[in-house]
């Protein structure tokens, strides 16, 4: 059925419903409406038994009627629990009634996932690209070894862990939105409206850090990777709470995304301060936890910005190859 | 209707019709908000949205350091204003508005609260208007009319709760209207429309009022002692508010006075004094007259 034929089923603008819960099913099927068939909790045959029973009365979305030979329920079902497809099907024809994971090609869950995946077959843990402290569990693995990195000049890495110049970077940042903020900074920056809830970039610290660096609340920091050096304001808040991480004090650093040059309320960007380094899957880069320095007071301008960052990779003796192995 | 005001003091005390006395002969029922703290996640949406119904000017880019509360409080440009309020409580305390010990372990509260005009029943901002632009609707609620304001700035001292305010490029006087255009056309006001938590409840006052009270019993039983009604009381300062709240601690801590009156209630006996005294002073003056009179 055409998308169009499916939005006016039965005469009625289906994704203009707005028919109170109050006279409804919990699961609500007539609010709105749900591509494709208007089904609002995809693995629903979950919540039933391989023979069509709900698992749980109160948790039960689809039934099977055995007297009428049909799905019941508050929401929309596949195919019947006995469905067995032939021998020669194919894609999504090769369901059976009893795979409930429709999504999948073999429509099973995998707790095991030998294949799809660069670094299955099971979830572990290795630290972030920067990180403070020593992977705990595998201890002369870091960082995953399936990991994309591109180490070049204006892309350096941090040591890590135990590594020697790690020190230098010794705190977390961590990276977040705003409420405030409307999808990214383009369309938050230009609406005069969002930009006075959260007028200035700024940082959010424990009182502990603020202490340790002499950093005053509500005034200004300066913020420093390998990659870059920000400035930004200062919240001294109870909020950020110091981490206790391989049996010592780990301090992180809260920085809100999409600040940049232009609009009503401009400042640094928290991405200058990231690298670039790609999870092996689908590519996505590591920009939600790194390692940085902060102290007090606006940043350089012109070449003294260059001249602190350059002290900062010297001391910490950074060069391209820099946490850009692949064992170890 | 006006025989019945004679001899009776509006400026305070019991006013169970505030639009009838205001003149609204046939009037619809009064409707305020009830603004449930205690749900409220501080998204803002009340303060954006009011500004875009009212087409209100952005009003400063400063961060404050109070939290993530950077619109700092009502005023000429802000109609609604979300105070943000971080506290340090011991943990599992079962009144968390209980200050902590030295050395117990201490856990945040991140207090969240969608101020507004209270739209007093007893309102100073318009008993001293000296031009009219402030009046009472039909619906009870309190507003300015832009093209009679002059600025003359008499209702801001006036307001107990510090809500009116001067907008400084345009010189008048500007306020929540409680979306006066919107309950016309039989909407409720944009913040209200736009709270996805229902906060902000918008409906008659007296519902509002019921449902407040089940809403503190509940908040009672579930183990929350600090829950308090805000300005729902027809017989305070200010005869009750027609914008009230549901708070988790003092009403200090929001940045609320504790116990407005209304800045007018006095005015009939200052006038009766002010009257007594220029009436002694004739009296002494033609005393002294008199008297003088007699000596020459």
């Amino acid at each position: 059925m055409r998308l169009l034929d499916l939005l006016r089923r039965d005469g009625v603008n289906q994704a203009a419903r707005k028919k109170p819960h109050t006279e409804q099913s919990w699961v609500a099927p007539e609010w709105a409406w749900s591509w494709p068939a208007n089904r609002r909790i995809l693995y629903n045959r979950c919540s039933a038994d391989p023979r069509g029973e709900p698992w749980s009365e109160r948790k039960a979305l689809i039934w099977w009627d055995a007297d009428h030979g049909r799905w019941d329920g508050h929401d929309v079902p596949d195919r019947p629990p006995s469905h067995r497809p032939p021998k020669d099907a194919t894609g999504p024809d090769a369901l059976a009634g009893n795979d409930p994971f429709i999504m999948q090609a073999d429509g099973k869950g995998w707790l095991y996932a030998p294949a799809g995946l660069v670094d299955g077959p099971l979830p572990t843990h290795y630290e972030p690209q920067d990180s403070p402290v020593p992977n705990p569990i595998y201890h002369r693995q870091q960082r995953s070894p399936v990991r994309q990195v591109f180490g070049r000049d204006h892309n350096l890495y941090h040591p890590s862990g135990d590594e020697p110049g790690s020190e230098v970077y010794p705190y977390v940042v961590t990276t977040y939105r705003l409420t405030e903020h409307f999808t990214a900074g383009g369309m938050s920056r230009w609406s005069p409206y969002l930009s006075e809830l959260q007028p200035e970039f700024f940082c959010e610290v424990s009182p502990e850090l603020a202490a340790e660096r002499g950093l005053a609340h509500a005034g200004w920091a300066t913020i420093v990777s390998a990659r870059s050096v920000i400035e930004v304001r200062v919240l001294v808040t109870e909020r950020m709470t110091p981490l206790t991480v391989g049996g010592r004090t780990v301090h992180q650093i809260g920085l809100p995304y999409h600040w940049g040059p232009n609009g009503h309320s401009r400042g640094d960007a928290a991405n200058e301060l990231a690298s670039i380094a790609l999870d092996p899957n689908v590519h996505i880069q590591e920009v939600k936890a790194l390692t940085v320095d902060i102290r007090p007071g606006r940043r350089p301008r012109g070449p003294e910005l260059l001249d602190l960052l350059h002290d900062y990779q010297r001391r910490a003796g950074i060069t391209r190859q820099t946490g850009t192995e692949v064992r170890g | 209707m006006t025989d019945s005001l004679i001899g009776r003091n509006l400026l305070a005390g019991a006013e169970p019709d505030p639009a009838g006395d205001a003149g609204h002969a046939d009037h619809p029922e009064r409707v305020g908000f009830f603004t449930d703290t205690s749900v409220c996640i501080g998204c803002k949406a009340c303060e954006v949205a009011c500004k875009e119904w009212n087409a209100i000017p952005e009003d400063g880019l400063d961060l404050t350091g109070m939290s993530y509360d950077n619109s700092q409080g009502l005023g000429g440009s802000t109609w609604r204003h979300v105070a943000f309020v971080e506290q340090t409580r011991p943990v599992g305390a079962p009144d968390p508005s209980a200050p902590p010990d030295s050395d117990s372990e201490t856990e945040l509260r991140w207090l969240m609260a969608s101020d507004v005009c209270k739209h007093c029943t007893h309102a100073a901002c318009l008993d001293v208007c000296p031009t009219g632009a402030l009046v009472r609707t039909e619906f009870g609620t309190v507003i300015v009319q832009e093209d009679i304001c002059n600025g003359c700035g008499y209702c801001v001292p006036a307001c107990p709760y510090g809500v009116i305010g001067q907008r400084p490029d345009d010189g008048r006087m500007f306020k929540c209207t409680l979306c006066y255009d919107r309950l016309g056309a039989g909407q409720e006001p944009a913040c209200a429309k736009a709270c996805p938590t229902d906060s902000i409840q918008f409906g008659p006052l007296d519902e509002l009022r019921e449902r407040a009270a089940l809403r503190v019993d509940q908040l009672h039983d579930d183990g929350v002692p600090g829950a308090r009604l805000y300005g729902q009381d027809p017989e305070d300062g200010v005869g009750g508010d027609g914008a009230f709240f549901l708070l988790l601690d003092e009403p200090e801590v929001y940045g609320l006075p504790p116990d407005p009156v209304v800045t007018t209630r006095d005015l009939p006996a200052m006038w009766r004094y002010a009257a007594a005294a220029a009436a002694g002073l004739l009296g002494g003056v033609a005393a002294a007259a008199a008297a003088a009179g007699r000596s020459r």
